[in-house]
């Protein structure tokens, strides 16, 4: 049976992190569940280092993407076969992991993305719909040749092997980015499977976007 | 050409050689290599055609004199050294996160 590893990377989340621990084990309790809090100010940490999973802590605060190479470098380590990357923020139906992971299991894909775009409905806030995600696809689309229908696609799954073409370096909110483009300069095989998205909060903002594409840039001249 | 030509060259020949061997010492990457590289070459032509520059400038109706061009050499400096100490600084935060990443994973594995 393969393995597989849900990687939840947190951020002073001790309202939400307990309830989506238990939806993730509902769903299936052979899923490995890893917590990485990213140094939270609050019990987010301690409340899932009681849940009997596997919890790492930043003891710097790094962001998202490195929370999630966290997570996933460790995962690998402990011998994980797929791995998906879910939020602590209860935005994710923890239901929905096995159509995600479906195609890595079938060997139809090598990564999935999880879309807010497609059959299911999503309330998406109005000014994210028709303005930020377009322009979103469209720089996604012109610069690093993405054609997804969610631009932010933050719920993936992807298998192990996948990985090395996958290794993004961006810590903050790029990684989603990055690891988009990686997967489609790479040869690995793409599916995009439709999600529902439960807004809790507006999320990225406009200037999220720009701090994106800054980042980016700036990671072009990193070593 | 102006000895004042012949100096800016001087200067640009020094950062080539500078650029040159930090590729060689691996202390950039093969993008902030060519980055810089067509950087300093637009620098040099801009030395070498700068009496077609004035001529340009003049032509677009702007008054060009020596201390402006060294006002503007000057804001260009200040943007390689900037963007410089940006990369610098992103490279330090790329360590730091490793750190930080060996330090939760060994907490985990030393059962702490």
């Amino acid at each position: 049976m393969k393995k597989i590893f849900i990687i939840i990377p947190a951020y002073n989340e001790e309202n939400n992190i307990i309830k989506v621990i238990d939806d993730v084990k509902n769903v299936n309790t052979d899923f490995q569940i890893v917590v990485v809090d990213d140094c939270s100010t609050d019990n987010t940490y301690q409340l899932a280092n009681k849940s009997n999973i596997i919890a790492l802590r930043h003891i710097v605060n790094r962001g998202q993407g490195a929370a999630l190479k966290t997570g996933t470098e460790y995962a690998i380590m402990k011998g994980a076969d797929i791995i998906v990357h879910f939020d602590a923020d209860r935005q994710f139906l923890a239901g929905e992991i096995k159509d995600v992971v479906k195609s890595i299991l079938n060997n139809q894909a090598d990564i999935v993305f999880g879309s807010r775009f497609m059959d299911k409905k999503s309330d998406i806030p109005w000014l994210k719909k028709n303005i930020i995600m377009p322009l979103a696809r469209l720089v996604n689309k012109l610069f690093f040749k993405v054609t997804l229908s969610d631009p932010q696609a933050g719920f993936r799954a992807f298998s192990t092997n996948a990985y090395k073409k996958l290794e993004w370096q961006q810590d903050g909110m790029a990684h989603c980015s990055e690891i988009m483009h990686n997967a489609f300069r790479s040869d690995l095989r793409t599916k995009e499977v439709p999600i529902t998205v439960i807004y809790r909060d507006f999320g990225q903002k406009f200037s999220g976007g720009f701090k994106i594409l800054k980042d980016m840039f700036i990671g072009k001249f990193t070593r | 050409m102006f000895t004042q030509q012949i100096i800016g060259l001087i200067v640009i020949t020094y950062f080539l050689i500078r650029l040159y061997l930090q590729k060689k010492q691996k202390q950039i990457n093969a993008n902030e290599f060519y980055f810089w590289l067509v950087f300093w070459m637009i620098a040099a032509l801009a030395v070498v055609f700068l009496k077609q520059i004035d001529l340009l400038v003049r032509n677009l109706g702007f008054s060009a004199s020596g201390i402006d061009v060294l006002l503007y050499l000057a804001v260009v400096m200040l943007f390689y050294f900037i963007f410089r100490m940006r990369i610098r600084m992103a490279n330090m935060e790329k360590d730091i996160t490793k750190v930080v990443r060996a330090i939760a994973t060994k907490e985990k594995n030393d059962g702490m």
